[in-house]
């Protein structure tokens, strides 16, 4: 399932000029991340693809879907959205009814969500989990908890806000996890993220944006290598990339395995 | 000479099963930087808490073992005399601001005011501190207008003006952006380097590489491991224990047994992985 | 401007006066509204002494669009209500389950009038006063340090529920929930909304009491003041003058109630 941008322009109310002829494709089975200074439009432009926000002008297109045409919820059968804090989300009395939520609106029947709920159950690692009470864990858990309600939806396209800010190791190393499953099972991930660590080691194509526009788009290796203009919406390289500059790397690498490969040259 | 010392300290939350705390023995110096490092729920921020008197003041739960600040004992003292000796900020940038002050320059004498400071001192001990954390700026600003990082530095900056001797800080910058985050980490360096005793709950290894003078590393509730930034971070055990670890360890570590780690030691900075592979 | 606060700072008159004279103003209109005789009593007050008043402050506009914000939910539910609930009388028409009566409608009027009063006047009152000036007044003439933290605080607490609110409505619609669409759906909604923001403020309070406390809030020793108030001897006067009229009105009520 296709995502069209064109022209995309978005002025808020409050007149601040958010997104400024934003034209953009991504293709079915892609990785994204999208990074870039807070205000540069990151949020605004990603909340355009369910249809929270419609545009001033220019089109959003997911699949054959205009977004001016239905309502969020409706878009939510295409697109799933993990918002940043788990907490203006969660409101069930246990982690089972919280993830069946979802599943529950978009009208699946009985044995799809059952099977949808179990999954992602699984994949966030909360099986053992289900009748405890959300807010009886901790935040680290509470994040994987809506990370689950919007996997179980199971839509072609899943947006991530933010997955790993306040997350430990651990727990980082769980979403990278669930961002492979996802890859393995063609979905389009679409992520904002500051650790851009995370983003070097989980995401191909990366989008750095500034003041409404789009400054770099391309392959995670190309765009991460950019440091002057990385550094112009204050995004520092990934720790390794950093390393393979410094130490003379012909390549910019990503990730270790891209690091040791080029250590043997 | 030890200003913060915890004697065997066990805690466990009320209505819990397992303790937070087990048998915490931990000696501070003046004017030491102390990292802690854990994954979550390993109990740094019970030990923030236990520190600054929060528990088992304000958490109740049942404690053993002595906390002892300056020397005063935890068990012996009010909260609220307590909280003067230690000073304490957190995550949430937001909900350390206290809703009732309109500018930044009030909500910093906030505190002041609580503890009955007369107005000419306050006045200045509010611009010295913002001066010292560079944030005279924002004076007349509204607290809620400002920026993740420009809250942050305010919150640490009211606490700064209640003189602590001593100054807990619970992941400040975990939910900063890049920005925010060099901010705060420059405000935290300006105090440690005035000679504030500092002990910081951290996931940021590189900077606590370049900054602590000590780090302790906490697993379930109890002190794994103990010492230099370069011991504890480069340590096996914190592999095996999942811990985050600086990737530049990470992958000297796995240059190593490939043989092309060229270094004595392995890197927790970039400085020190530059060093080792250049050569 | 500081968007979770409704105070709106603007160089005027009712701007200065002291905030304990505002508020026992405020009480007194109140107060009034509900027990002098008359239908239309909420309406009067509101036009000839809240709205001129709302002038003298300078924020007429915003104070329009923001009572009107805020009462519209609750004359619709009231209307609504009286309408399907009033027992017996002289029916204006029916629908469905949907049957006013004449008198349904008068108390519907009534109500709307009171609740307009109550409204205009506590947000009059918000825009025009800063809480931290509202606060020191109210530890001045010895209301507990906590009580007038709440107060103060609570006086925020709308704008920014307001916002906790839409995002935590986008989240759900994102979820596949609702909200467009006939009075069910909405009715749906409402759980899904209400629930994370009263969990999640339960979790932001608890820090919040940590912080203040590490701020010597519960200290034992005498408060002092960064902002010294204006007040003066009139003032000073009007206050106890509002105390009386508000004890007489109530107590003329009740002296009514019972020779009626």
């Amino acid at each position: 399932m296709r995502i069209e941008i064109r022209d995309l322009n978005f002025t808020y109310p409050t007149g601040v000029e958010a997104l400024r002829g934003i034209s953009l494709t991504i293709e079915s089975g892609e990785q994204v991340a999208i990074v870039g200074q807070n205000g540069a439009g990151k949020t605004t432009l990603v909340k355009h693809l369910n249809g929270l926000l419609q545009p001033t002008s220019g089109t959003v297109h997911v699949g054959d879907w205009n977004t001016k045409e239905h309502s969020v919820a409706k878009m939510a059968r295409r697109v799933g959205y993990v918002f940043q804090n788990p907490d203006e989300q969660l409101f069930s009395k246990n982690v089972g009814t919280e993830v069946a939520f979802g599943p529950r609106n978009l009208g699946m029947s009985a044995e799809q969500a059952e099977r949808q709920i179990k999954d992602a159950l699984t994949m966030a690692e909360l099986s053992d989990k289900t009748e405890t009470n959300p807010y009886d864990l901790s935040p680290t858990w509470r994040k994987m908890v809506a990370l689950a309600s919007v996997i179980a939806m199971d839509t072609n396209i899943v947006i991530f806000d933010e997955p790993t800010t306040g997350q430990d190791a651990a727990s980082s190393a769980r979403i990278a996890n669930v961002i492979k499953v996802l890859r393995e099972r063609g979905k389009t991930v679409i992520t904002i993220t500051h650790d851009i660590d995370f983003c070097a080691e989980n995401f191909e194509r990366v989008i750095a944006m500034s003041q409404g526009q789009i400054l770099l788009d391309g392959k995670a290796n190309d765009v991460l290598g950019q440091d002057e203009i990385l550094a112009t919406t204050y995004v520092d390289p990934p720790q390794l990339t950093r390393l393979g500059k410094k130490l003379g790397f012909k390549q910019t690498v990503r990730n270790e395995e891209e690091f040791l490969g080029e250590l043997k040259k | 000479m030890a200003i913060i010392e915890l004697k065997n300290v066990s805690y466990k939350y009320p209505l819990t099963d397992s303790p937070a705390l087990k048998n915490i023995n931990l000696q501070v110096n003046e004017g030491e930087f102390v990292a802690l490092i854990g994954p979550n729920g390993a109990g740094k921020s019970t030990l923030c808490y236990t520190i600054a008197g929060f528990v088992p003041h304000f958490f109740k739960g049942e404690i053993s073992g002595t906390v002892e600040v300056a020397g005063s004992e935890s068990s012996k003292s009010n909260l609220h005399e307590w909280v003067l000796n230690v000073g304490l900020a957190f995550q949430n940038p937001f909900n350390q601001i206290s809703g009732a002050k309109y500018t930044v320059f009030e909500e910093l004498a906030f505190g002041l005011e609580n503890i009955g400071v007369p107005r000419d001192e306050m006045i200045q001990r509010v611009n010295d501190a913002m001066k010292l954390t560079g944030i005279s700026d924002l004076a007349d600003r509204s607290p809620y207008s400002l920026s993740g990082g420009q809250q942050q530095r305010v919150a640490l900056t009211s606490i700064l003006v209640m003189q602590p001797k001593v100054l807990v800080l619970d992941e400040p910058t975990s939910q900063m952006d890049p920005i925010g985050t060099r901010e705060v980490f420059g405000v935290i360096r300006a105090m440690a380097e005035r000679g504030m005793t500092v002990l910081m709950a951290e996931h940021k290894v590189e900077w606590i590489a370049n900054f602590a003078d000590r780090v302790v590393a906490l697993h379930d509730g109890e002190i794994l491991l103990e010492g230099t930034p370069q011991d504890v971070l480069t340590s096996d055990l914190l592999v095996e224990k999942a811990f985050g670890i600086s990737r530049y360890t990470s992958v000297a570590r796995k240059a190593k047994e490939l043989g092309l780690w060229k270094g004595n030691r392995l890197p927790v900075t970039l400085e020190e992985a530059m060093d080792g592979f250049a050569r | 401007m500081n968007s979770f606060s409704m105070y709106v700072a603007r160089d005027s008159g009712l701007h200065k006066l002291h905030p304990l004279t505002k508020g026992l103003l405020t009480l007194l209109l109140l107060v009034s509204g509900l027990t002098l005789p008359g239908n239309w009593t909420g309406y009067f007050l509101v036009l000839l002494v809240i709205t001129p008043l709302a002038v003298w402050g300078k924020v007429f506009r915003s104070f329009l669009r923001i009572v009107w914000g805020i009462s519209l939910p609750f004359i619709l539910s009231v209307v609504i209500i009286q309408s399907l609930f009033w027992g017996s009388g002289t029916p204006i028409f029916e629908y469905w389950i949907f049957a006013p009566k004449v008198e349904g409608a008068l108390f519907a009027v009534i109500s709307v009038g009171r609740i307009i009063l109550v409204m205009a006047g506590f947000i009059l009152f918000a825009m025009t006063t800063r809480p931290d000036t509202l606060m020191i007044s109210l530890k001045q003439v010895g209301v507990p340090s906590s009580l007038a933290y709440i107060i103060v605080t609570t006086l925020q607490i709308i704008p920014r529920f307001q916002s906790k609110a839409s995002t935590i409505l986008d989240a759900q619609r994102s979820r596949g929930l609702e909200t467009d669409g006939n009075v069910f759906v909405r009715a749906r909604a409402v759980v899904p909304i209400i629930l994370p923001l009263v969990l999640g403020s339960l979790v932001e309070v608890e820090e919040r009491a940590i912080a203040i406390e590490a701020r010597g809030f519960n200290s034992n020793k005498k408060e002092t003041s960064l902002i010294e108030i204006p007040d003066s001897n009139a003032q000073v006067f009007f206050r106890k003058f509002f105390v009386l009229l508000m004890v007489l009105s109530i107590l003329a009520r009740i002296a009514w109630q019972l020779l009626n």
